[in-house]
């Protein structure tokens, strides 16, 4: 076991170096450059202008250098200027003495960079971002996983019946509903003063007035209440729920088929706790990746739903970090999503072990 | 009470001979009432004086304003950007947060007028040449220094720095700036003592007081000129940045152990960024995410009615240019620009862009409320006749790139540019780029819209956009006669002189194709009912100091 997990976190620490090099690469070819530097420098900048623009500040030079400048494994690049002596260089703060600089300041130095739209340090920025982050997919998973799994349970114990059909059917919508339509159609029918159901709960009495829900999660950022975290929450959590809850169904299902619960059915076991005591254990061991496997697939969500709902969490940052060129912020944020997958893939596939027995892991 | 128009009535000119003028213009029809204010309080009149000069009363909402109760938090639903040094702001969010500690020597109200702030009174010599300011006596900065001649001094030296990138005030500065050196010209400020400030023109120049009332002339410690008032937060204002977050939000909060030397209400004002999507604000407003909008724009101006908010309008020459820049081919060819200019209906622009929320313009950036406007046609819409002339310039084949800003009115009426022009034969491609990202490199795309806020006086957007030069030429404008005409319209006060002037250089706006210019807008804000002095203005322009809740 110990092996294995030796050798998953090498896999891990290769794959993340390849992601983050091809992000790298990406976000570091030339035109991006250029629009970085007609940015921070003059915008009415001659070619000659920015390739000298772009020395001076530490983007010329091989990639692969300034890759490895960025992981903190080569010195940073420091820079004379001619006419003043002034140093100036990757490691220099504003206002710092060259000679105190660190000669490596990179990913492993736990140095992110610097955002460029934000004018703070990436490092800052981040932390508070994934924090709200965190917040929303935990009670989207909170919300999620135990109402998968009562869908697909109750699906499942009795395949082909009324109540499985309308749950199935149920959950292959939800999951059919991406998170952009299914946010702005509660938007528009819980969270609006015009249309949907407030303006009718405002005519019977039952609502004060404005809206049932909030349809912006701004507020949620300070203080959390069910009326303003629902719809974000529940906008994410729907769509990953109908795919938990078709694995689990179909699990259940082949589990309540199986030679012990007949016999155990022949011997008059009562329904209730056939499922209860039998099957449910059983049922419950392949939807366990499918749950592990959902967090890659919220992280998409969290960047969806924190634009629409403007909550300006993880992935918020990512979309405004993408549109405004904001390379550094760009990587660490590529960085952080690179982390969640692998490390929830390890987590599966340890936790997997402990819940089949035939599975062995050498 | 907080009443300006009193305290000016003491110690504001009781009269001006040129003043005078203007009002004798306003009886005979000449000048407008908003058109006359303007005029006679950039000359140093009391608006009371002003109004008296034309037989006329305050109306309630001029110069008085309502005293809200003490107390409270304010949210405010505006664009949190990175902040700078004042003299660079490019735009005027930056300076309604920063407006609540470093405050401004004069504002421009709504109804046209100016008032001072940090300024007690101001005069102009009879050919406007030479301007005396005085101090308001009294005011402190929150470092514990006192504000005084020596500061006003040395902002007006900073902001005729034209050697700083980006220093737009430079040329709001106009003649007081040596175009030998790029600073300010030897003799040109000077402090008569503590509480008197001497300002000299080489040649006569109307534009001083608008130019010192505009966001980017925050008026900065004397020691800290050039800096960034987020960095160190030295004002004479009541306010403190006590958190800045940009993108999301900023706060303001009223500091401790400062003496603010006017009348301020509010505690804590805190501005929310939702981001460009006026639907996000919308839902914002639904989810009682804040209190008042900075600007509400398009259909939204009826949803946020539709939902009880207070609505509060404002007539501007506010507007949105779609301008070619004539320092890339093919533009630089005047057959083209004129094209395009034939091709586009401007009233198309306006109903599709704004939903007809404001009156058709020529072309030529001179609004009727402007007091020196000229009515000068724009080049008639002829789409034939434009396909025609690019043919004939050889042009016919040319991918036209047209860039713009990715959300609200602004996306609209490019869009609408962009579809009659390709309704007239031309190959338009559309460019859309996101907000924070435009406006970096605004003034240099080849083919763009750029919104332009509203100003006082005609010449004024005259000169900081379309002079040779200047860094705001986004359309690459650079015309001779123009500048000449331009600097002999900045000497002249009689309104109706100048306007002879303007009419030649609106016509050589015009006939130069030098940008579509479609519409004037009238703006709109929202506020909750029960908030107090936060009506929208013409520059877009809060001041925090006067915000309040209903008493």
């Amino acid at each position: 076991m110990g092996a294995f997990i030796l050798r998953r976190t090498g896999v891990m620490i290769l794959t993340a170096l390849c992601l983050t090099f091809v992000v790298f690469f990406l976000t570091n070819l030339f035109p991006n450059l250029e629009k970085l530097a007609k940015t921070q420098g003059n915008a009415r900048m001659t070619d000659e202008e920015v390739v000298s623009w772009l020395d001076s500040n530490g983007y010329g030079g091989p990639m692969i250098l300034r890759y490895g400048e960025w992981l903190g494994v080569v010195p940073g690049w420091t820079r004379e200027d001619e006419e003043t002596g002034e140093i100036t260089g990757r490691c220099i703060d504003f206002g710092m003495d060259p000679a105190d600089a660190p000669t490596r300041c990179g990913l492993l130095q736990g140095d992110l960079g610097f955002s460029t739209v934000s004018d703070d340090e990436v490092g800052n920025i981040i932390g508070g971002r994934l924090q709200l982050t965190g917040i929303l997919m935990f009670w989207a998973f909170a919300l999620m996983v135990p109402a998968a799994l009562l869908v697909g349970v109750l699906a499942g114990m009795r395949e082909g019946s009324r109540l499985d059909r309308s749950l199935s059917t149920f959950s292959i919508a939800s999951t059919a509903t991406p998170e952009y339509v299914s946010g702005v159609i509660f938007i528009v029918f819980l969270a609006s003063s015009t249309t949907g159901l407030s303006p009718m709960l405002v005519e019977l009495g039952w609502l004060d007035s404005g809206t049932l829900f909030l349809g912006s999660a701004r507020s949620a950022m300070e203080n959390i209440t069910f009326w303003n975290f629902f719809l974000p929450v529940v906008t994410i959590a729907l769509y990953g729920m109908g795919y938990i809850a078709r694995m689990t169904r179909a699990s259940m299902a082949e589990v309540m088929t199986a030679q012990y619960i007949r016999t155990a059915r022949l011997k008059g076991v009562n329904f209730r706790s056939i499922v209860m005591k039998h099957a449910l254990r059983n049922a419950l061991i392949a939807p366990f990746t499918v749950i592990m496997l959902q967090f890659p697939w919220l992280l998409t969500g969290v960047v969806i739903v924190e634009t629409l709902f403007n909550y300006n969490g993880f992935g918020w940052t990512m979309v405004q970090a993408a549109s405004n060129n904001d390379i550094e912020l760009l990587l660490a944020c590529s960085i952080v999503a690179v982390f969640v997958v692998l490390v929830t893939q390890l987590i599966s596939d340890i936790g997997y072990v402990f819940l089949n027995p035939r599975i062995r892991i050498a | 009470m907080k009443d300006f128009t009193h305290v000016q009535a003491e110690t504001g000119l009781a009269t001006h001979p040129v003043a005078e003028m203007y009002a004798q213009e306003h009886k005979a029809g000449k000048l407008d009432r908003r058109e006359f204010l303007v005029r006679s309080t950039a000359l140093g009149l009391s608006a009371a004086a002003a109004y008296s000069l034309i037989g006329a009363t305050p109306a309630a909402a001029d110069g008085h304003r309502a005293v809200p109760a003490a107390g409270g938090t304010l949210r405010i639903q505006q664009e949190v950007r990175a902040l700078k040094d004042p003299r660079t702001y490019d735009w005027s969010q930056m300076a309604n947060i920063t407006r609540g500690f470093v405050e401004y020597l004069i504002q421009y109200n709504e109804d046209g007028s100016f008032e001072g702030v940090l300024l007690d009174s101001w005069e102009a010599n009879e050919d406007a040449t030479v301007y005396t300011l005085n101090l308001r006596q009294g005011v402190m900065w929150n470092n514990g220094d006192a504000f005084t001649a020596e500061d006003v001094a040395a902002n007006f030296i900073g902001w005729c720095d034209s050697t700083v990138e980006g220093n737009s005030m430079s040329t709001r500065m106009g003649g007081l700036v040596d175009p030998d050196t790029g600073v300010a010209r030897e003799g040109a400020i000077e402090v008569v003592d503590d509480h008197t400030v001497r300002v000299t023109y080489p040649a006569p120049d109307i534009t001083l007081i608008p130019g010192i009332a505009d966001y980017p002339s925050a008026v900065q410690h004397r020691d800290l000129i050039g800096t960034n008032p987020a960095d160190h937060g030295v004002g004479t204002g009541a306010y403190e940045i006590t958190n800045y977050e940009v993108g999301v939000s900023a706060t303001l909060t009223r500091k401790a152990d400062h003496e603010y030397w006017g009348e301020t209400y509010l505690d804590e004002i805190v501005f929310v960024d939702l981001g460009q999507d006026p639907a996000a604000w919308f839902a914002g407003a639904e989810s009682d995410e804040f209190d008042m909008t900075y600007e509400t724009v398009g259909e939204f101006v009826d949803l946020f009615a539709a939902i009880g908010w207070t609505q509060s309008e404002v007539t501007t020459a506010a507007t949105v240019v779609i301008r070619p820049n004539q320092n890339n081919a093919p533009y630089d060819d005047v057959r083209v620009r004129q094209a395009i200019a034939m091709a586009v209906d401007n009233q198309v622009c306006l109903d599709l862009g704004i939903n007809g929320q404001g009156i058709t313009a020529q072309n030529h950036h001179v609004c009727p409320i402007h007091p020196e406007y000229a009515d000068v046609p724009a080049l008639a819409f002829d789409p034939d006749g434009a396909r025609a002339l690019l043919e004939e310039s050889g042009n016919a084949d040319f991918e036209f790139e047209l860039i713009s800003i990715d959300d609200d009115y602004r996306k609209n009426t490019t869009d609408a540019v962009g579809a009659q022009l390709r309704d007239a034969g031309f190959n338009v491609t559309r460019t859309i780029i996101p907000g924070s990202t435009f406006w970096n490199d605004w003034a240099n795309y080849p083919f763009s819209s750029t919104n332009w806020n509203h100003r006082e006086l005609g010449v004024q957007v005259l000169n900081l956009a379309y002079r040779s030069g200047v860094p705001w030429n986004e359309s690459g404008f650079a015309n001779e006669e123009f500048d000449t005409l331009l600097d002999q319209a900045n000497g002249i006060q009689d309104a109706d002189a100048r306007r002879e002037i303007m009419a030649q250089i609106e016509t050589i706006m015009v006939n130069e194709g030098v940008t579509i210019q479609p519409y004037w807008r009238s703006l709109f804000r929202h506020y909750k009912a029960g908030i107090v002095n936060a009506d929208m203005h013409p520059k877009f322009e809060i001041n925090v100091h006067y915000l309040g809740f209903e008493a």
